[in-house]
């Protein structure tokens, strides 16, 4: 359903992105990770048809996203990661204006209305004097509302509260069951692995993988929290091979995936002061990528 | 169908405040130079005054050196129509089209509009068109101001000459708009805002200068607002016709070149 081959842009910067390949499966709720700045929404943009690449080709059903990109419209909701809305308009009024836009018609109104009664939101209230998560919620009325074929959201439940995203995720499973196919970029670990298939992780404009949630799951790695008992410990637990994640002082934070034996042979020609492990997250894999 | 017209009535909500502050303004004025008037026609001295002002002076306020100086139009050209009228028009005409245009690209407003099936050359349309109707209403309301007040303090007016200055004030305010959308597709809100004032300065700059020596007087050629002598026009000196055509012409050719920059341009939503 999404086609994105050899995609490349470059900022003045030099941030962007740089021979980006993947695709999305029909139907499929895929997952974009990476940290701020990596390229994400460079690509949700791309998608589009808001920037031009420098190179490459992305298509959604076949279709280019530049070339084709007001007819693809019909076919696609939006969820921008910056929300800026038309400040003097209502709620209602920026509903209406989007369904407008879109044809108009009954069913849009009435998943509309089911939507907001949904996010529990007062649409009545001018937009300049909602609050950031009010108008993440009117955003993502605003996007599936349309009953569209392909729903590209970035950081779709930044601003929500934990009961709000919950009722996000019961929607995007929802959709899912409906057959529309999902490309979400986002931050919250426990909506992705509830929510996505696949997940693409890039960082710096990179793809370092696309991978199915239960790989990810099996590659879960262990986090150690290790004291060195003194100075010279320490040094020597930085000279050796441990990933070493994170050090603060004396503070070592090591990751490791699979055998265990390197953490033990390398723990038993030094000394330590404090050895903790940490409960096992999905989040702590990605964070692998992410460094 | 070319323009959206939901989008249209939702911009048209937005801009409609600052619409209705500036026409209260423009009938308040009128309505003042109107009542005014007839006091200021009774004494004589106030014509002799005026007319030993030189004429450079009279250049600077928008009047011709050779105008009369005994009418109402001279009266209310000189006062309102001539500079502060055209100035107010032309800074709502460049404001307006970067707060339709560059500055909702900035703020990533034109992320919604632009997810529905709407082409960027069809979402500029309707910004132009919803800014020309606003100009149209703010002439409608200066002119329709004109006719009531005067109407009112019983002063004769040609109506006929009245209506061809709107249309050549529409004209002419279309083409400011339309160089100020072409400025809102090129830049950030600032750049364009920017562009836009300095090219107004520049040819209100040579409009002035070309007045004031006569070395200088090709400079005028070089200035739109040659183009625009509310008086000249109102005491029929001047006809309108072939400068609304031109105008109307340079704001059309002047938005096609602003679709085509816009289509090609990335836009940060």
């Amino acid at each position: 359903m999404i086609k994105i081959d050899g995609l490349t842009k470059k900022y003045p910067g030099g941030k962007g992105i740089d021979n980006l390949s993947f695709t999305v499966d029909p139907g499929e709720v895929f997952g974009f990770l990476g940290p701020n700045g990596a390229g994400k929404t460079t690509t949700l943009r791309i998608l589009m048809g808001f920037i031009h690449p420098d190179r490459g080709i992305a298509r959604i059903k076949g279709r280019d996203t530049i070339e084709e990109r007001t007819a693809l419209k019909s076919l696609v909701g939006y969820l921008p990661g910056e929300l800026h809305f038309f400040e003097h308009l209502s709620g209602r009024d920026l509903l209406r204006l989007i369904m407008g836009m879109h044809g108009g018609d009954r069913e849009l109104k009435q998943k509309c209305d089911s939507l907001i009664q949904r996010f529990d939101l007062d649409i009545g209230q001018k937009i300049h004097k909602m609050s950031k998560g009010m108008k993440q919620k009117l955003g993502i009325i605003a996007a599936f509302m349309l009953n569209a074929e392909v729903l590209l959201l970035d950081e779709p439940t930044s601003g929500l509260d934990p009961l709000m995203q919950k009722t996000f995720i019961e929607l995007i499973q929802e959709e899912q069951e409906r057959g529309t196919t999902i490309l979400m970029s986002s931050h919250q670990f426990p909506e992705i692995e509830k929510t996505c298939q696949r997940v693409a992780i890039i960082r710096d404009g990179n793809l370092l993988t696309v991978a199915d949630i239960g790989s990810l799951n099996r590659m879960k790695c262990q986090i150690f929290d290790i004291r060195a008992e003194n100075e010279k410990a320490a040094a020597f637990l930085r000279q050796s091979k441990l990933p070493i994640v994170h050090q603060n002082g004396l503070w070592f934070n090591v990751a490791i995936s699979g055998d265990l034996s390197v953490l033990w042979q390398i723990l038993s020609q030094t000394r330590i002061s404090e050895f903790h492990q940490r409960p096992l997250e999905l989040e702590d894999t990605f964070m692998q990528y992410y460094r | 169908m070319f323009l959206s017209w939901p989008f249209f009535k939702a911009m048209f909500k937005e801009q409609r405040s600052s619409l209705l502050k500036i026409s209260g303004g423009f009938i308040l004025y009128e309505t003042l130079l109107s009542w005014v008037y007839p006091a200021i026609a009774k004494t004589p001295a106030v014509g002799e005054i005026v007319d030993t002002i030189p004429s450079t002076v009279k250049t600077v306020f928008g009047v011709s050196p050779d105008a009369r100086t005994d009418t109402f139009e001279a009266f209310f050209s000189s006062q309102f129509l001539a500079r502060i009228w055209t100035l107010i028009m032309a800074a709502y005409g460049i404001t307006t089209a970067n707060a339709l245009l560059a500055k909702l690209i900035d703020n990533g407003s034109l992320a919604l509009p632009l997810s529905a099936p709407l082409s960027r050359s069809q979402l500029l349309a309707t910004q132009a068109a919803l800014l020309f109707v606003n100009n149209a209403v703010l002439i409608g309301v200066t002119f329709g101001g004109v006719y009531g007040s005067t109407r009112f303090f019983k002063i004769k007016i040609d109506k006929t000459a009245y209506f061809k200055l709107s249309l050549l004030s529409l004209s002419f305010f279309s083409a400011v708009s339309s160089y100020a959308f072409l400025f809102a597709t090129l830049g950030s809100k600032e750049k364009s805002l920017a562009y836009s004032y300095g090219v107004t300065a520049l040819f209100y700059g040579l409009d002035v200068i070309a007045g004031l020596w006569d070395k200088l007087n090709w400079a005028e050629s070089l200035s739109l607002f040659h183009l625009l002598k509310p008086q000249d026009v109102l005491e029929g000196t001047v006809k309108p016709a072939s400068a609304i055509i031109g105008l109307a012409a340079s704001a059309a050719a002047l938005l096609e070149i602003a679709g085509w920059v816009f289509e090609k341009r990335d836009l940060p939503l």
